[in-house]
């Protein structure tokens, strides 16, 4: 009997990892074809060549320069929105919160926009301030839906979380938007994409600057999968077996904001990422977040690639902010999660 | 001997003291029942000596020192707690859940160690849930998900097992199926438990030791023939009731016939009366939602 119940354990763990590396061979996949397409077409064979030191004419400049950045970034910011996400889900206990609903986003996206006032698009602005801004505005607002949901001997109503979470964003919408009645159009064009949400930050300082965050967040994340486990089974029972959750909640907290802040400030608003990512993945292998989170990491990083990829290609030579093509994708995916969640 | 007592300990949410005073001392290896009226205070002491509640005042103690200044991850070795209605997320398995309930006794990453294995097996073997170990929580009857929690605070290997209605919106076989639990849990491998239970005929069964709650203070303590008396059932619950010898065991069973007090009341109530009744009702209320 002892042999059956963790063998079948060892198996179904065995076949989580097999999920992550089929997932992980997808997003390698995304990375070749994305190298590929674009504007200026290059044939698998010019990639390889060009990825050797063998390009020839203008080839390594759009690969090195313009396509590599923009794949490296996309992977970065999609596996810190879905694990940021996760966290989210799971010290709320709410389905339904991501890092956009929740309000960092926003947050977030407020802070770049007076950044982005102050400072010339063009001009070389100071890029790795960028994350510290948006990471600040994605405090303030975090922190201010922690307070408004906070409750002395009840900690975080999930309920009250996500409501104040949309109250914050609202609030926070209405801002940039009398905001942007102000910029002067070069500036608005800009800040109208960046809403949307597209990867715009399409070279290396950009990816410099993001790194750090996620490099050193992701792990630590990981390393709290089991304290993930224990607070999904409510205060109570956390406490109960020896979580001091206070603490817990706001570190974690902390880093949820410090992950999606960062990938906010290069990305703009992408929604959705942080919501389905985490929902595919426990569908996928399981609530347990040492097998949930990696597989989210590795979701959100293939959800964003394709979604820029496809977004740079159907409608060319014009682009589709990836934000939209994930939203596309991930509206309907909502409306399936409410339409269930009632039944 | 007792390792788990409190000392002048008062309890309260926000402005309301719901606990005053209270000096209450759990004896080793008993089953003991909490008993009393709605918005007694009942669960509120269980929580707080479980570490759960901080209180206002007044200290529990556990093995000597405070509760409330050890660390929490430390208690959690000695002393397990089960929360009224529990909810488990969705689709986890009943072998996820109880392999949780080793939390305490792990580090960071790494598998389940050689004593992590044991105890789980133990706990879905002595639980009588080895053979559900594959389905999800939400799946199962409410008296399987009950064992299967119950399961998962047996695999903290604590000493002393606290549960809050562990009987509460169960059929009366699956309440039966909970309490037999306990008591074997309790026989067999000599563990503490405290329990809030709503029905006296279950807590006179199956406890030894039983203490009467009454808005926050302990009305009587004691084996359950001491405890369960007219007297004290008309105090605590403010019902008349017959107590009757259990024609199988011998412990004392409950009849209850009548509201006490009603001859009481003033033939004709003040409007001052009235008002102290509904402000009490009010009460009452806050405390369920709270």
């Amino acid at each position: 009997m002892e042999s059956s119940i963790f063998a079948a354990d060892r198996r179904k763990r065995k076949r989580a990892y097999t999920i992550m590396l089929i997932i992980g061979g997808l997003v390698i996949l995304s990375f070749i074809i994305s190298m590929n397409t674009g504007h200026i077409r290059l044939s698998p064979l010019d990639v390889f060549k060009t990825l050797f030191g063998m390009g020839v004419d203008n080839q390594p400049l759009i690969l090195f320069e313009f396509r590599l950045p923009r794949i490296v970034i996309s992977i970065l910011i999609g596996s810190g929105l879905a694990v940021s996400g996760a966290i989210l889900q799971g010290i709320s206990r709410n389905a339904l919160a991501d890092p956009g609903i929740l309000g960092i986003n926003a947050g977030a996206g407020l802070m770049v926009m007076l950044f982005v006032s102050f400072y010339p698009v063009t001009s070389n602005a100071p890029i790795f301030l960028l994350p510290i801004m948006a990471l600040f505005g994605a405090g303030f607002a975090a922190l201010l839906i922690f307070m408004l949901s906070y409750k002395k001997n009840e900690g975080i109503s999930p309920t009250r979380l996500v409501l104040s979470g949309i109250g914050v964003a609202a609030g926070i919408s209405a801002a940039m938007i009398v905001l942007t009645l102000r910029l002067d159009p070069e500036k608005y064009q800009f800040v109208a994409t960046w809403m949307a949400g597209s990867i715009w930050g399409t070279n290396w300082k950009f990816v410099v600057a993001l790194l750090p965050w996620i490099v050193i967040l992701l792990p630590l994340v990981f390393y709290k999968a089991r304290v993930l486990n224990v607070l999904n089974l409510g205060e109570q029972t956390s406490i109960g077996l020896g979580t001091p959750i206070k603490k817990e909640q706001i570190w974690l907290l902390a880093a949820a904001v410090g992950l999606a802040g960062s990938s906010v400030s290069v990305s703009g608003g992408i929604g959705f990422v942080g919501l389905i990512a985490p929902h595919l993945a426990r569908r996928l292998v399981g609530p347990r977040h040492e097998l949930m989170l990696p597989t989210s990491a590795l979701l959100g990083s293939l959800l964003v690639i394709a979604g820029d990829t496809i977004g740079r290609t159907i409608l060319q030579p014009s682009e589709i902010p990836v934000g939209i093509v994930v939203a596309v994708i991930g509206a309907p995916y909502f409306l399936y999660l409410l339409a269930r969640s009632r039944a | 001997m007792s390792r788990l007592y409190t000392e002048g300990l008062s309890i309260g949410y926000v402005d309301r003291l719901i606990v005053e005073d209270l000096n209450l001392s759990i004896p080793q290896g008993k089953i003991t029942a909490l008993v009393g009226a709605n918005g007694s205070g009942k669960s509120t002491i269980l929580k707080t000596m479980a570490r759960i509640m901080k209180p206002r005042n007044g200290t529990v103690f556990l093995d000597g020192k405070s509760i409330h200044s050890q660390s929490t991850k430390d208690i959690a070795k000695e002393l397990a707690i089960l929360p009224q209605n529990p909810v488990a997320p969705d689709g986890l398995t009943v072998f996820e859940l109880i392999s949780y309930g080793r939390f305490p006794h792990q580090k960071g990453f790494g598998s389940l160690t050689k004593e992590d294995k044991k105890y789980i097996e133990w706990a879905l073997q002595v639980t009588g849930m080895i053979d559900f170990y594959d389905r999800p929580v939400d799946q199962l009857s409410g008296g399987q998900r009950q064992r299967a929690w119950i399961a998962m605070a047996l695999a903290q290997g604590t000493d002393m097992l606290f549960l809050d209605e562990p009987t509460t919106y169960l059929d009366m076989a699956h309440q039966l199926e909970v309490l037999k639990l306990l008591e074997h849990l309790n026989e067999e491998e000599k563990r503490t438990i405290v329990m809030v239970v709503h029905d006296l005929n279950h807590a006179t069964r199956f406890a030894q030791h039983m203490v009467a709650i009454k808005t926050g203070r302990v009305v009587c303590e004691g084996s359950p023939a001491e405890v369960m008396t007219s007297e004290v059932l008309r105090e605590v619950f403010g019902i008349e009731a017959d107590i009757i010898p259990d024609p199988r065991t011998g412990v004392p069973l409950c009849l209850p016939y009548e509201l006490a007090g009603k001859e009481r009341k003033p033939a004709k109530p003040t409007a001052k009366a009235d008002e102290a009744i509904a402000a009490e009702q009010v009460e009452v209320k806050e405390e369920v939602l709270v």
